[in-house]
């Protein structure tokens, strides 16, 4: 079968301060065989810009510091904008429970928290971007 | 260090203890053998005996308070007064830090002499440089910080506190030069000249690019700015401790414990030669920096490190340096206790952890500590978790009775031998480092962000196979019974921060501020282009004193000196 390599853009604020998470995950991933594209932004259009011109199949933003729920917000209505909501876009980092109801309404569930390992995320990118099969 | 009829003795008799050891090494491992190593690295043997430490003169590990300071700074330990309670305080407006910073010192948190140390941190659209109406602000004001960033949200702050009798650590990221200046500027409103303020600055700007490879002043600047703030203190404020060496940060990153030493001294060094390019003397610049250095799991090897701290500081500055005076030599330490060990899983067993990290801190003999939260990995402190990590440094000083006696595990074969290891493991990074060119060469050239890495890589790649333990999130999982109450932000700061900040502006007039930026921008460009005349910091406090903001003079400074960033906008 042949296959495109799966195009991931990884992004994290600029004043959020601790990326030991997403770089590693930077690094399992592209071990695994994607493209990873990895970039810090100052407001979220230049996310979805990124995501556009790049051409990329999914968006994961790592958020350890809160603030990522207007950012989301902004990305999805974006993505939706440019006609782009085939992209799928996750979350890692600290999550708070209390987010999972509104990520949920956005259509946000590929949600990684402490204790999440790289297995899970590939499996999770995998099942999402198998031709119309998303969890 | 011994009598030869010591060692004599120590390897007969070590020959027959070694004998039974075997016997129940076999039982366990087969032909096996006995495999152990510190949390960075270094092989460890199931023993120490005075054999290890025969190469050890007396004199690398000497009394506390002599060069070169293994044992502690000083003569005397925690007899008379202890460490230094630290905590860090920063959440939403500055009413409710102010109530948090009250609600501490009620509890008994104490710095000094009976003084009160509030360590402040500032809110994240702060560190980025944006105030609250900055469209880049949101989601970010008040988060894991203060929002705090101008004269007037500094008076709700420090309303009614002696600014000559407290220490104010003001715990910056980019802007340590905008928010030391509205301090300043705050201060003399309130009639305090600045050689009267006692506080800190963190003046260490590479917490964004080592730690996280965010946004920054270029790397060059970033060691000249710091310089300048040095300048400026060794010549008005005798009492402020100008440079917080953040070690902690490199730790959070993923350094083991060697590493974290060696990069940071040699991140010391390097502002050190700035300093001494502005023509200012080792001694009078060194005594005023300090330490913030990681406290972690692994508790024998982060006792050592920092004992080891202690040798290399100060045989780095009266040897390479040339300092005479024993402050210059003197590292003083502000323990962090290690945010990146704690889990989320089953929060409530991240108090055990700070608990014995605290207890390791203060068998290094440090100077002041910050205990994080036991739901850190979750959320800021709630009011609860923040009393309860009060509380462990307040039962291991009054309860546990090791605050009598000075580095009580001075002499200890294991320690001596392990703190020589630490010692000579970091020192070698450092020539390392130093062959590179020094701290900001090997920081541009990636080679610091890679070994950085490498070991977070490696820790991590040892959680996930089991290799290293972690409670609750690779064994002895369970169901959570019941999730912490977490502490949440008014969810009207920003609201509210963002009307404050517009009606201040609104009021303001603009005039006087704006041709006093103006200078500061001729200042800033021709202190980038080289031609320095100290102007920058009393222009910067001039701007302040005008009503500037900290997002009003981060931009001057992001456009006159050079930000590297994905994205460097105008405020809006």
């Amino acid at each position: 079968m042949d296959q495109k390599t799966i195009r991931i853009l990884l992004t994290k604020a600029e004043q959020d301060c601790h990326d030991r998470g997403v770089r590693y995950t930077a690094t399992k991933l592209r071990e695994a065989g994607y493209e990873v594209i990895y970039t810090n932004f100052l407001y979220p259009e230049e996310i979805v810009n990124t995501a556009v011109q790049e051409d990329v199949d999914v968006v994961g933003l790592s958020s350890s510091t809160l603030g990522h729920m207007p950012v989301l917000r902004h990305v999805m209505q974006g993505l939706g904008q440019e006609g782009r909501d085939d992209i799928e876009v996750i979350v890692g980092g600290i999550v708070p429970d209390d987010d999972r109801a509104a990520l949920a309404d956005l259509g946000i569930r590929g949600i990684f928290g402490p204790g999440s390992t790289a297995e899970e995320l590939i499996a999770y990118i995998d099942h999402c971007t198998t031709d119309g099969d998303r969890p | 260090m011994f009598h030869p009829k010591v060692l004599e003795h120590d390897k007969e008799e070590k020959g027959s203890w070694a004998k039974e050891f075997a016997k129940v090494q076999k039982k366990f491992l087969g032909e096996k053998p006995f495999e152990a190593s510190t949390g960075s690295g270094i092989p460890l043997k199931p023993l120490y005996t005075p054999e290890d430490v025969k190469h050890i003169l007396y004199e690398e590990i000497g009394l506390p308070g002599s060069f070169p300071f293994t044992r502690g700074n000083y003569p005397m330990g925690y007899q008379f007064m202890p460490w230094a309670n630290q905590p860090v305080i920063g959440c939403g407006t500055p009413e409710e830090t102010r109530k948090r910073m009250d609600y501490l010192r009620e509890q008994g948190m104490t710095g000094y002499f009976g003084n009160t140390f509030y360590n402040l941190v500032y809110d994240l659209a702060t560190h980025g440089g944006f105030d609250p109406t900055d469209r880049a602000a949101e989601g970010r004001v008040g988060e894991c910080g203060m929002s705090v960033y101008s004269i007037p949200t500094m008076e709700i702050l420090f309303k009614d506190i002696p600014l000559d009798r407290t220490n104010v650590i003001h715990i910056t990221m980019n802007q340590t030069l905008p928010i030391f200046s509205i301090y300043l500027a705050y201060a003399e409103m309130r009639g305090y000249r600045p050689d009267q303020l006692r506080g800190n600055t963190m003046n260490w700007y590479h917490t964004y690019n080592v730690v996280s490879g965010l946004a920054t002043f270029p790397p060059e600047i970033c060691d000249r700015l710091a310089a300048e703030l040095i300048w400026f203190c060794s010549k008005n404020m005798p009492r402020w401790n100008t440079t917080n060496l953040f070690g902690y940060g490199l730790e959070e990153a993923g350094a083991n414990a060697y590493q974290e030493i060696a990069v940071i001294v040699s991140a010391g060094m390097s502002i050190s030669r700035r300093c001494m390019e502005l023509g200012l003397e080792p001694d009078e610049f060194l005594p005023r920096f300090g330490f913030q250095i990681a406290q972690g799991n692994d508790f024998f090897e982060e006792i050592a490190k920092i004992r080891a701290l202690r040798k290399i500081w100060a045989k780095t500055n009266r040897d390479r340096f040339g300092a005479k005076s024993p402050q210059s030599m003197q590292v003083r330490i502000h323990t962090h206790a290690s945010g990146a060990s704690l889990a989320a899983q089953q929060p409530l067993v991240n108090l055990i952890r700070t608990t014995l990290q605290a207890l390791g801190a203060a068998l290094s003999g440090v100077q002041a500590m910050e205990i994080p939260g036991y739901d850190e990995a979750l959320a800021i402190p709630s009011e609860e978790s923040a009393r309860l990590a009060l509380r462990i440094q307040q039962v291991i000083a009054e309860e546990t009775n090791i605050t009598k006696v000075t580095d009580p595990l001075g002499g200890s074969y294991y320690m001596e031998w392990l703190t020589a290891e630490l010692e000579r493991t970091a020192m070698e990074l450092i020539e390392n480092i130093e062959e590179r060119g020094g701290f900001i060469k090997a920081w541009g050239s990636g080679y610091i962000r890679s070994i950085v890495e490498e070991s977070a890589r490696k820790w991590k790649e040892e959680v996930d196979s089991g290799k290293r333990v972690v409670i609750g999130v690779n064994k002895y999982r369970m169901e959570e019974e019941k999730k912490p109450s977490l502490y949440k932000i008014n969810p009207e700061t920003a609201e509210v921060q963002i009307e404050r900040d517009k009606e201040y502006k609104r009021n303001r007039a603009p005039g006087l501020m704006n041709e006093a930026l103006k200078d500061l921008e001729r200042s800033l460009v021709r202190f980038r282009n080289g031609d320095n005349d100290h102007s920058v910091i009393p222009m910067m406090i001039e701007a302040a004193r005008r009503g500037a903001t900290n997002g009003e003079l981060m931009w001057v400074m992001k456009e006159s000196l050079g930000w590297l960033s994905s994205a460097t906008v105008a405020p809006c």
